[in-house]
């Protein structure tokens, strides 16, 4: 408790307090202008930008990434060859640091780069498109980018899931008429609960804090298109020396982690009490 | 009691941790091995030459170094500068304006004073006034840079087209180059601060070309950008886009691909910094290059070319190998060193006696220097950081029709009047 205290607590509450004082990050004099930050965030189109863009990614992800997972866990479950590649294959990407899948896929997605390519390459020139120079395209090509990551991890834990749905259930579901439709939604959900509780959990904060993937694959641009608040942040503070200001944004974004893992946690934590 | 003793534990607590950490940097700081450098620097393509010829004069020295591009390296050196990690010696950028510039670094008193180096007296007074912050001279500026428009000699050949020399001949050169397939000039804005060259390089014809005092203008608050020539260079900017003077997708090309580019002979040239050449060199062996004036207007004889100090080496107030610091800065600034990077980099040497050949590719660029038809590079001059961020982004803004030239150039003005 007195380490917590003193290695997250402590450091925690003077970053805060930085928050209310105008810091450069370098010169060791500061002032206090108390919530002129908090103002300031609000005033500032660029910063409210980042915050939209921090939620649709954070629940396109949410639901984009665990729908997939969902369905690749089910699909290596009944399959009986090679799912043990598969599952490997589909995990693979998992493993990877996310800046060099980031960099990876930033040649990839480049306007001569091998997505054009390929599409060009199979007749279809005309989809091709300047995936991150785009500012309707480039948040989307980010979510997919890591939707394309971490699928396969959501899919490790819906597959320890469905592993532990006990093989009468299913049987005594199947004997009784169910369709397969029916036997995932009354036999298998219920029992998926707490895998789902943890993979939304992780994704949505996952999603929320989102920094490497972003700042790789576009810096935040074109302009201000695709900056979440972690990249504003990091600009605020590092390239601006606008400390203060970068840390009071930070405060707003803990402050949104919190509630929205919290109220995630209390409905879903219900759920699985209805369920069980 | 409970609450004292509590209080007690933690008091000892936190002292035992800062007696831990300052000890355990002492030892960091003096057992780091007498012959090891560390070096941050953004001169790829040259600066291992540099570092290579510095090891073999001084057999037994090991110097680790890291490059990175110049937005990343200004990032990360102000997270090493303020988290007491950064290098023993680390790349510069003269004067003021960009977060990893003279005035930013050497005010808080994170740069080593060089004034009493035997090269600091003989640098010329334009250049120390940028490599120094209230007359004490903090920056290693080896060479000057400029900006022009670089053309692939082979493509153009291919092309049967020769460089432009007016604002008129640009615009048909562009249109020609593009109907043959193989557009003028590559540009990859998808790294925001590729975004100003092309910038800088009308401006320094359209807005000092007629009003050299337009800085000091702005400083008195007789000016702006908005209601300045600036406004015109923005204009044409666009309208060299629109003219097809750049190849397709610019925001989804990264400055590499930009090189890859030209270099390949894909587009004709490309609108950078002389320190490209090495790059392009390095991606085409048997490629020839050479840098001319970009024409902003039908009269070549007000040409002027953004040339300036360019980023030279300052060494950490705090580095653990001082001495060693101190020999790699007197290696740079020596006829040897100079003549290596300023021949990697084909810029021009900062001493006028260093001995250095100038590569005949910056034929055009030595005549404008030796001409006084320069001007720095316009962040050198600005009171902050945020004026060319909010010019980066919102050049990117406008290429993507999220904003307008008016607009940026109204922020650029706010953020200029909210001063240092």
């Amino acid at each position: 408790m007195l380490l917590f205290a003193f290695v997250v607590l402590v450091p925690s509450a003077r970053g805060v307090y930085y928050a209310f004082t105008d810091w450069d990050g370098l010169s060791p004099d500061l002032s206090f202008v108390g919530l002129d930050n908090f103002a300031g965030i609000a005033r500032d189109p660029d910063a409210v930008q980042a915050i939209w863009h921090t939620v649709v990614i954070a629940v396109s992800i949410t639901i984009i990434q665990n729908g997939i997972g969902l369905l690749l866990a089910l699909g290596v479950n009944s399959l009986i060859k090679s799912r043990t590649v598969l599952r490997v294959f589909l995990f693979a990407p998992a493993v990877v640091t996310p800046i060099v899948t980031a960099y990876l896929w930033r040649n990839l997605l480049g306007p001569d780069g091998a997505v054009n390519s390929l599409l060009g390459a199979v007749g279809l020139g005309r989809w091709g498109q300047d995936w991150l120079g785009d500012p309707q395209l480039a948040l989307w090509s980010i979510v997919a980018v890591i939707v394309w990551q971490f699928a396969g991890y959501s899919m490790v834990i819906f597959l320890a899931g469905l592993q532990s749905v006990p093989k009468e259930l299913y049987e005594a579901a199947a004997i009784d008429g169910s369709g397969p439709v029916r036997r995932f939604w009354s036999v298998i959900r219920p029992q998926l609960a707490p895998a789902i509780t943890i993979n939304l959990m992780l994704s949505i904060i996952g999603g929320i804090k989102l920094f490497d993937q972003v700042y790789a694959l576009t810096g935040g641009g074109p302009g201000h298109a695709t900056d979440t608040i972690s990249t504003l942040i990091y600009k605020d503070a590092f390239t601006l020396g606008e400390f203060g200001y970068s840390i009071a944004l930070a405060v707003v974004l803990t402050i949104i982690v919190a509630v929205a893992s919290t109220g995630q946690y209390l409905v879903l934590a219900r759920n699985e009490r209805a369920a069980s | 009691m409970n609450r004292t003793r509590l209080a007690a534990v933690l008091a000892a607590t936190v002292i035992i941790g800062a007696m831990t950490a300052c000890s355990s940097g002492t030892n960091a700081g003096s057992g780091g091995g007498s012959d090891v450098l560390t070096l941050a620097s953004v001169d790829q393509g040259s600066v291992e030459d540099v570092i290579k010829a510095f090891e073999a004069a001084n057999p037994g020295v090991k110097v680790n170094f890291t490059t990175s591009g110049a937005d990343q390296y200004q990032q990360q050196i102000r997270t090493q500068l303020a988290s007491g990690t950064a290098p023993d010696v680390m790349s510069v950028w003269p004067g003021n304006g960009n977060p990893g510039a003279t005035y930013v670094l050497a005010e808080p008193g994170y740069l080593l004073d060089l004034s009493d180096q035997p090269w600091a007296a003989r640098l010329p007074d334009a250049v120390k006034s940028v490599a120094g912050y209230e007359g004490r001279t903090y920056n290693a500026i080896f060479g000057l840079n400029g900006i022009g428009a670089i053309y692939n000699q082979e493509a153009m050949r291919k092309a049967g087209l020769t460089p432009p020399g007016t604002w008129t001949e640009l615009l048909t050169f562009c249109r020609a180059a593009a109907a043959k397939g193989t557009p003028a000039f590559a540009l990859g804005i998808q790294d925001n601060w590729v975004t100003q060259l092309v910038l800088y390089a009308l401006v320094a014809t359209t807005v000092y070309g007629t009003d050299p005092d337009f800085d000091t203008r702005m400083q008195a608050g007789q000016a702006t950008f908005a209601d300045s020539p600036w406004s015109t260079a923005m204009a044409k900017y666009q309208e060299m886009n629109t003219a097809g003077c750049f190849q397709k997708n610019p925001l989804g090309t990264s400055y590499e691909a930009s090189q890859e580019l030209v270099a390949t002979g894909r587009t004709l040239g490309i609108v950078q910094g002389n320190w490209v050449v090495a790059l392009l060199k390095g991606k085409n062996p048997s490629g020839t290059f050479v840098l001319k004036p970009l024409p902003a207007t039908d009269d070549p004889s007000t040409f002027v070319m953004p040339a300036a100090a360019g980023a030279g080496y300052g060494v950490n107030a705090k580095a653990k190998n001082k001495e060693l610091a101190l020999r790699f800065i007197t290696f740079v600034m020596s006829p040897e060193g100079m003549r290596v990077f300023n021949a990697k980099q084909g810029s021009l040497p900062s001493l006028p006696d260093s001995g250095s050949t100038v590569d005949p590719a910056f034929a055009d660029l030595t005549t404008f220097i030796n001409d006084n038809r320069t001007v720095p590079f316009m962040d050198q001059l600005w009171p902050n950081a945020k004026v060319q961020q909010t010019m980066l982004s919102g050049l990117q803004e406008i290429f993507s029709g999220q904003s307008t030239p008016q607009k940026v150039l109204a922020a650029m003005d706010a953020d200029y009047r909210a001063g240092t």
